[in-house]
């Protein structure tokens, strides 16, 4: 009976159930301590020294190239690929060290793509735009493309492309500027390499779908909605009536107004405000989104235009400087 | 309450640059496999390398994969994202299948997903297609010129009818040579 | 954010000035519907710290009625905190020194006691009568429904209708009232 007591544990199976993919919910008492041990030696050498990426052992750049060009679903010309990642300030860099060595090998810089594929990013994007906001003025589609082409949102494009890596530049990390102009060079190279349509089709997936989630109306500035508003019903021959149509505690610092307009006594839109002038203004506001086709309910913009859309000729709101 | 979050990012549900609404472009953007070549704990990550690597660069050109054979050195997986983010994972002792498995996953993330705490399970653009609720949404009109307080609006409306009422009502249907259809009833 | 969104935002966490006639009315039933308002609890952008309660203007507090003998056995309670300072009023006596009282504290025992409580009572004005300050007054621009029918006194329905009301019955010319 003993003997077979003490054989129980050494037959049966064991089940350690250890947890695999749950985390730890304890914090090991090294953590905290290492953390500030590491953050200290940081702070001593002034800051935390990232090295660039084409530094690593690990580094092809004929790979990389290759993969980016392969990533994006895009066929390149592999040296304008090349030269479109170069910026000129790594040319002078590497024209300096070669004078010291006594080198001549001619690297050439990426400013005339740049140039290419700035005019062609902006002659597209006009283009899209005319076409898929078609009563929106031009003052409106001016402001929207010079969104798109900023600095900031073409350095983000270029960064979520993986152009920080690959860029040849003298000072590493890469600031926004050469960013931006790695990205119209590419465009430029592409244009050179695969023709309008594949280069329209690269802008409008990577550029023009940065628009989703945004406001078209913010790019649009309008000083006086009211006036404009009566100026573009007065050629239809029509007046607009505003009215008061909801109060809430009018003698309060929270006081809220909504004001309708009517025309022919249908209500066009309707706006809210902290006073009675502001509800007015952003009922009129309102309007105009409406006229101009850009209102919160609007369908949404059309990124799937292929080729180079042809606008057809619409009546525009013209805002002519009074 | 409990630490887990604490080393965890909290973030939404987004695509980077819009991903899926142009084209869609895989995430991934390197991978480091660093192995020995004698190690049995690198077992796994050698059969991976000699059977399933040369197929996987080929179906994901767009990837680069750097392989890094290191004597003495435990096997590991270093993926990185266009969005900067590193993941290192450590495959020792891990079969064949696992590796695999695992690769895939850290193919089809974007970024280090296992560090991101989600806010919340969904996201949109446009929450409200209607418009937003506001206080005067489900507002009657009629309050905006009734003088309050007004037993109109005051009053209880949703009483059953009473059995007077009935009655006056049963008695004005059925008046002779009066017209039914300007019935009041008493509100 | 754009004047738009600051706008829609504006509106949609605006506090409404809601009026609620106490006359004929039960407090402790009506501190249910009062307090919803007071809380923010009719609205769908409800949330504990989202601070979108509405202003409640309670009027006509004096005649609120109580259910059968409440007036007379009903005691309310409270201590000064000093020893020997403990006071049971009965609810006529707390309702002739102060009419508002009675539904205030009917809608302080409504709401749930947490520390929001003291903040959402400052929401409550109530008044004893008709008479509201002209500044309130014309803030209020909705009413809260009632819950009990106020019955209409006799006395107080117009001739013409009393004349044209039809009758069921009704007694013979010569009949004497007695």
């Amino acid at each position: 009976m003993a003997l077979i007591r003490r054989c129980v544990p050494l037959f049966a199976k064991v089940v350690r159930i250890h947890p695999v993919t749950t985390q730890a919910q304890k914090i090991h008492r090294w953590v905290a301590p290492t953390l500030m041990e590491l953050k200290r030696r940081e702070k001593k050498v002034g800051g935390k020294k990232i090295n660039p990426r084409n530094t690593f052992l690990e580094w092809n750049l004929e790979a990389e190239l290759y993969a980016f060009a392969q990533r994006l679903n895009e066929d390149f010309d592999s040296d304008l690929l090349l030269q479109a990642f170069t910026d000129r300030s790594y040319v002078i860099k590497e024209e300096m060290k070669q004078k010291e060595l006594e080198f001549d090998i001619k690297m050439k810089d990426n400013r005339e793509l740049v140039e290419i594929g700035d005019q062609f990013i902006n002659a597209y994007i006009q283009n899209y735009l005319e076409v898929v906001l078609p009563k929106f003025p031009m003052e409106g589609v001016k402001g929207v493309r010079k969104f798109l082409t900023s600095e900031a949102i073409l350095a983000n494009v270029s960064l979520h492309l993986g152009t920080k890596d690959i860029i040849l530049a003298a000072e590493y990390p890469v600031d926004n500027f050469i960013l931006a102009n790695t990205f119209k060079a590419i465009v430029g190279a592409l244009l050179d390499s695969s023709g309008e349509e594949r280069a329209a089709h690269f802008v409008r997936d990577f550029v023009i779908t940065q628009l989703q989630g945004q406001d078209v109306n913010e790019y649009l500035p309008i000083e006086d909605p009211w006036s404009m508003l009566t100026s573009i019903v007065k050629k239809d021959g029509t007046t607009i009536e505003p009215r008061l149509i909801g109060e809430t505690g009018r003698n309060t610092l929270l006081a809220c107004y909504r004001v309708g307009l009517y025309v022919d006594k249908k209500m066009v839109s309707s706006g809210f405000g902290e006073s009675v002038a502001i509800a007015k203004e952003m009922a009129a506001r309102e309007a105009l989104k409406k006229i101009f086709g850009t209102e919160d309910t609007m369908k949404p913009i059309n990124f799937k235009l292929d080729g180079i859309p042809k606008p057809t000729s619409q009546t525009r709101y013209q805002i002519t400087a009074s | 309450m409990s630490a887990k979050h604490m080393f965890l990012k909290p973030g939404f549900v987004r695509a980077p640059l819009q991903n899926g609404i142009g084209r869609y472009v895989c995430q991934l953007q390197r991978i480091v496999l660093k192995f020995c070549k004698s190690n049995g704990a690198s077992r796994g990550m050698r059969d991976f390398i000699e059977q399933d690597l040369v197929d996987f660069a080929k179906v994901n050109p767009g990837v680069v994969v750097y392989l890094k054979p290191r004597r003495h050195r435990g096997p590991v997986v270093v993926a990185e994202y266009l969005n900067g983010d590193r993941v290192w994972m450590s495959v020792h002792n891990k079969t064949h299948a696992e590796i695999t498995k695992w690769i895939e996953v850290l193919r089809t993330q974007q970024g280090n997903n296992a560090s991101t705490r989600l806010r919340k399970y969904q996201y949109t653009d446009h929450p409200s297609i209607q418009g937003p609720w506001t206080p005067f949404t489900h507002k009657l009109p009629e309050l905006n010129t009734a003088e309050l307080p007004n037993p109109a609006f005051g009053a209880n409306n949703r009483l059953p009818m009473s059995a007077t009422e009935q009655l006056r009502l049963m008695f004005e249907a059925q008046k002779l040579g009066e017209k039914s259809d300007d019935l009041k009833t008493a509100e | 954010m754009s004047a738009a969104k600051r706008v829609q935002q504006w509106a949609t966490f605006a506090r409404s000035w809601h009026i609620f006639d106490c006359k004929w009315q039960d407090p402790y039933e009506s501190a249910n519907i009062i307090k919803k308002y007071l809380m923010g609890l009719h609205k769908p952008i409800y949330h504990p710290m989202n601070d979108c309660g509405d202003v409640v203007v309670a009027i006509n507090s004096r005649d609120i009625a109580l259910r059968g003998d409440e007036w007379r056995t009903r005691a309310y309670f409270h201590h000064t905190g000093y020893p020997g300072g403990a006071s049971w009023t009965l609810a006529w006596e707390l309702h002739n020194k102060d009419p508002t009282m009675i539904i205030k504290k009917a809608v302080y025992r409504a709401m749930k006691g947490n520390l929001q409580r003291r903040h959402t009572m400052q929401r409550l004005f109530i008044y004893p009568g008709e008479n509201v300050p002209e500044d309130v007054l014309q803030n209020v621009t909705n009413q809260i429904r009632q819950i009990r029918l106020v019955p209409t006194r006799l006395d107080q329905i117009p001739e013409e209708v009393t004349k044209t009301y039809p009758k069921v019955m009704d007694y013979p010319e010569d009949y004497v009232l007695k």
